[in-house]
């Protein structure tokens, strides 16, 4: 972590360019974030900001419980079907 | 005409809304400007407050609509106060700017589709930069109003470069977020040929490419490419068919290159009936007659001109039109020419006639006609230092030609081409004859056999800045040669319109520049034939301009009145490269071309296109330059309709008989606090950042360290960051601080029970109703205090866990170290010097801490040095919501004898 860190904005703009790698990596199942950032091969702290960004606009949620060493797993939400209001 | 009101009030937060009510209940007409989109300052941001834990927004949602919603009371977000200036009749002129919002309040729903639908991320400033937001968004969830707005800096460069009004930056972001066929969709808005523009357009929008000031600007050509073929391949054939509402008027468009073609895609858009009148047998003009097809291949621009054919747009190819005079009898109500430079500029030298001799435009005319043309074993020489001249010189190489030599008179920086077409026909072994110019063909047997040229030297700049080429005399050489090529230059073949329209001397066309219409009323005219030889992008966008004018003619209505180009001002891009304050190198990709020897043997397409990877890690490189990409997937999301780019907002005045400043504080930004690694350590946040952690609105699902989303277990608070702290030139108590964190030290204690929490202090000052009380609580619950201790550093430990390294001062004395996993810094509040600038005139007075004065602060607090101005709120003194409340009363009070006073 000693690294500098990228500009939150920089990484932030990121988002669009990673939302689709986050989500692919949920695909298989539930992770929690040290693993999606495994997963698409990302600094954790940056892939914090694009995987709760997923969370506030409703792509993935939460496990309700953490796990043993304290993370969450989060996991997609169900799309749901396109129904016209 | 300005407005009145009896008391206007700046500031929308606890104070402002709270004399807001208490004006309005007395019956007093009140105005109240806010510059963010909603009311609520900090206090609906907050988890609970200090000490009766009661929820912030509970409290502070229903004072919003109250204030929203009272008869007596107007609020005005999104409004900045320019200036305030009092007037000889003791009256307050307050100037506002209204920021434009681009959405329609009175439309909006507060669905938030828009935001949902937004392809540009931006840090959320209401979640203190913990959580992205989008372009579009809606402030928080209990805003009031609660409607959406768009930020938007100004147009990014790269869209307002195009002369087209192509949204380059939209469909950056759009192909970024893997939305193809949007990107797609989005430029078929402004062109009916991305397939020819992401091939051979010139590019003006990579030129003004802020990333071009990093390390090179994005591919926005190679990315409309890419956004092109990728829906191409998926639809043959157009997904659109001619439109649903007609309208009354058809029109004649002379030529079907790119400005003809555009002038009828707009026009056919708008239901009006085109045809298309074109004298070669195919249409697309330059595009396909002179454009070598290994640059646009000749399928490429078929089905993009399927995209205008299939509004109904008929083309008569095969047609030359003799006169106007044909088209009026035909019953057109409108006619634009758009004919281009059908000629070639002759260069006026002996033996210009002899057998061998080409024009550019007859050489390329017969390769693309696929003339079988062999040029084998032949000398070719091309004159000129245009992009014609490289298609030229390029196309000869690839039928064969043993050398091919460009002589070009002045030398290669004033050459005209691009360079990387330079340098691509230098790499298919064109060679290069700089400073020298042909003088004399020589034939014989009426065929070229010989050239005789003659060396330049450059003189003073003419007309065009550039260096005026002059002959050395007698240095004149000669040398064999079996064909030449003259490409000096084209020229517009407009005799046939004489005594029907005016023409200049060269030929071109005259017409207004804004409305393109010629002399002749109802003839409009466009692209190279008006402006010379210019570029694809420039001749669509002269045929979109005139279908615009064109549309008003038709519809009766004065072609002067309307503004066609309704962007905002370029943002201004010194601002955009400081936001960028740190960014990752990422290199650009760079063109890439099949390898020189296979692609001379071919006129197969040699540019490579991006992969579907590199397509969106190129995009990913945009940085979001204008805010707003104006990608309009919020307008095709809106469901009320109530997205408007073009803006709104404005500029208004307002009478008051009294001002109250409701200003509020600002936090210290803890990177000035340097040994605390604030904005190097992600876990390092600051105490506003963990009340929203706290909050119901929250940007994660819990507590949780930013490093790693990992629940903490062991959080340091550090009390008086930036307060009581002579480093920071602020030596004043925040009186906030301890309380919000033993606030929050017992509510993540409720959250999770598991994590022991430290505060380092100098002192806890507990002096108002029930905070001893409150402390007391705290320590009972477990919370640890290390009271005398001044943090000298946090450092990095292992696994994103922090080492605060603390003096005990009321202890041993000694530097102790200890570890935790998170550590919040309680910032301090510091006076908001915006309000003080707000006054022209005498201005408002600040007291020794820079906050606003308050003249008798024993006495009648809330008084300030100007007569009828009064202080609410925190913008006087750090204070929390009971003695802001209470301050604001008394501000109220005081603004309302003042009016009362004024008017006996
Ligand atoms: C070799 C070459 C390469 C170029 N490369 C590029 C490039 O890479 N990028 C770029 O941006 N620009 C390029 N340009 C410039 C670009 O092609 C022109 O700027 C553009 O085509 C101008 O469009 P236009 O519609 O005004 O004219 P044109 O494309 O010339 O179209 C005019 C049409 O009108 C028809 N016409 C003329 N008179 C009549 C009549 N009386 N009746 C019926 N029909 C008529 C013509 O046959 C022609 O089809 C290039 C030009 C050349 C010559
Ligand atoms: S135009 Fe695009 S980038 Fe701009 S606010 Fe709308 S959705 Fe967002
Ligand atoms: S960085 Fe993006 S928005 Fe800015 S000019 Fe380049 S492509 Fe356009």
């Amino acid at each position: 972590m000693t690294e500098k860190m990228r500009d939150p904005r920089e990484v932030m703009r990121e988002e669009m360019f990673m939302r689709d790698k986050v989500l692919a990596a949920l695909r298989e199942g539930p992770k929690t974030v040290p693993e999606i950032a495994e997963a698409v091969g990302f600094p954790v702290h940056e892939v914090m900001y694009w995987v709760m960004a997923a969370r506030k606009y409703g792509y993935i949620k939460e496990s309700a419980q953490p796990n043993d060493e304290d993370y969450y797993q989060y996991s997609l939400v169900e799309q749901e079907q396109e129904s016209e209001p | 005409m300005s407005k009145e009101c009896d008391v206007f009030i700046v500031g929308g937060g606890a104070a402002g809304m709270e004399s807001a009510l208490t004006l309005g209940d007395m019956g007093y007409s009140v105005m109240l400007a806010e510059k963010e989109p909603s009311i609520g300052g900090k206090m609906i941001l907050l988890s609970k407050v200090f000490p009766t834990l009661d929820c912030a927004s509970c409290i502070a949602t229903p004072k919003m609509a109250a204030t929203y919603h009272h008869p007596q009371v107007t609020t005005l977000v999104h409004t900045e106060v320019q200036d305030i200036r009092k007037t000889e009749r003791g009256t307050f002129r307050v100037r506002l700017r209204r920021k434009p919002t681009y959405v329609k309040f009175d439309q909006c729903t507060g669905c938030q589709k828009c935001e949902l639908a937004c392809t540009v991320a931006i840090p959320d400033q209401f979640n203190f930069d913990l959580v992205a937001r989008r372009a579009a968004y809606i402030p928080f969830p209990q805003a009031v109003p609660k409607k959406a707005v768009i930020e938007r800096h100004g147009t990014s460069p790269c869209s307002f470069s195009c002369p087209a009004g192509i949204k380059a930056h939209g469909y950056v972001s759009l192909i970024r977020s893997g939305l193809f066929e949007e990107a797609m969709e989005l430029i078929l808005e402004d062109v009916p040929i991305p397939g020819v523009l992401g091939r051979a357009c010139y590019a003006p929008c990579e030129t003004e490419c802020c990333r071009g000031e990093l390390e090179g600007a994005v591919p926005i050509r190679q990315l409309k490419r890419f956004a092109a073929d990728h829906y191409y391949e998926r639809y043959p054939e157009p997904r659109h068919g001619p439109p649903e509402q007609k309208q009354a008027g058809s029109v004649a468009v002379v030529g079907s290159g790119p400005a003809g073609l555009s002038a009828a895609y707009h026009l056919a858009r708008q239901g009006y009936q085109v045809t298309v009148f074109e004298a070669e047998d195919e249409p697309g003009g330059m595009l396909r007659y002179a454009i070598p097809a290994y640059r646009v291949p000749n399928e490429v621009l078929d089905r993009d001109i399927k995209n205008v054919t299939a509004l109904g747009v008929k083309i008569v190819t095969g047609r030359r039109i003799e006169r106007l005079s044909e088209l009026k009898n035909e019953g057109f109500d409108a006619i634009f020419l758009a004919c281009g430079t059908a000629a070639d500029r002759k260069m006026g030298v002996p033996g210009e006639d002899l057998e061998g001799v080409f024009g550019s435009l007859e050489f390329l005319g017969r390769v693309n006609r696929g003339e079988k043309l062999d040029l084998s074993g032949k000398i070719v020489l091309v004159v000129g230092g245009g992009n014609v001249a490289i298609d030229s010189a390029r196309s000869a190489r690839r039928l064969g030609a043993k050398r091919v030599i460009i002589q070009y008179r002045r030398s290669r920086p004033e050459m005209p081409a691009l360079d990387w077409e330079i340098e691509a026909a230098e790499e298919e072994g064109v060679e290069f004859q700089y400073l020298k110019a042909p003088t004399r063909f020589i034939g014989r047997d009426g065929k070229l056999a010989e050239v005789e040229s003659i060396a330049m030297e450059l003189g003073e700049p003419d007309e065009s800045g550039r260096r005026r080429p002059m002959p050395i005399a007698g240095s004149e050489t000669t040398m064999p040669v079996d064909v030449v090529v003259t490409a000096i230059g084209l020229v517009p073949a407009t005799g046939f319109l004489e005594g029907e329209v005016e023409t200049e001397g060269n030929g071109r066309i005259r017409v207004d520049e804004t409305t393109l219409q010629s002399a002749t009323p109802g003839v409009f005219a466009g692209g190279d034939v008006v402006t010379g030889p210019s570029s694809i992008v420039g001749a669509l966008a002269q045929g979109k301009r005139a279908a615009h004018y064109i549309a008003r003619y038709l519809r009766g209505e004065d072609l002067g009145e309307d503004a066609f180009d309704v962007r905002l001002p370029m943002v201004d891009k010194a601002e955009v490269l400081a936001r960028q304050q740190t960014y990752t190198t990422l290199p650009a990709l760079g063109r890439k071309e099949r390898p020189p020897e296979a692609r001379v043997g071919d006129f197969e397409e040699t540019e490579i296109p991006l992969s579907e990877s590199e397509a969106r890690e190129s995009a990913r490189r945009c940085l979001d330059c204008g805010g707003c990409s104006e990608c309009h997937q919020c307008i095709s999301a809106c469901p009320a309709e109530a997205i408007d780019l073009t803006g709104g907002g404005g500029e208004e005045e307002i009478e008051a008989g009294s001002v109250v400043m409701a200003t509020g504080y600002r936090l210290f930004d803890p990177v000035d606090k340097v040994q605390y690694g604030y904005g190097r350590h992600p876990n390092v946040i600051t105490a506003m950042q963990m009340d929203r952690l706290l909050a119901p609105t929250r940007p994660f699902n819990t507590v949780l360290r930013p490093s790693d989303g990992k629940v903490p277990d062991n959080i340091a608070y550090i009390l008086c960051t930036g307060s009581r702290d002579c480093q920071v030139n602020n030596e004043l108590c925040s009186r906030v601080c301890c309380m919000y964190t033993i606030k929050q030290a017992q509510l993540v204690m409720g959250a999770l029970p598991l994590a022991d929490i430290t505060i380092y202090s100098i002192d806890i000052r507990a002096f108002g109703k029930g905070f001893e009380e409150f402390y007391q609580q705290a320590k009972a619950m477990g919370v640890y205090f290390i009271n005398g201790s001044r943090v000298a550093k946090v450092e990095p430990g292992e696994n994103g866990n922090l080492i605060v390294h603390y003096e005990n001062v009321a202890g041993d004395g000694k530097v102790t170290k200890a570890e935790h996993d998170l550590v919040v810094l309680s910032v301090g509040l510091l006076p908001n010097l915006e309000a003080l600038s707000l006054f022209s005139g005498d201005g408002l007075e600040a007291d020794a801490h820079n906050y606003v004065r308050e003249v008798d602060e024993d006495h009648s607090p809330g008084r300030t040095s100007i007569e009828g101005v009064y202080v609410a709120g925190s913008a006087a003194a750090a204070m929390d919501i009971p003695d802001t409340i209470v301050h604001a009363g008394a501000a109220a009070a005081l603004a309302a004898a003042h009016v009362e006073k004024v008017k006996r």
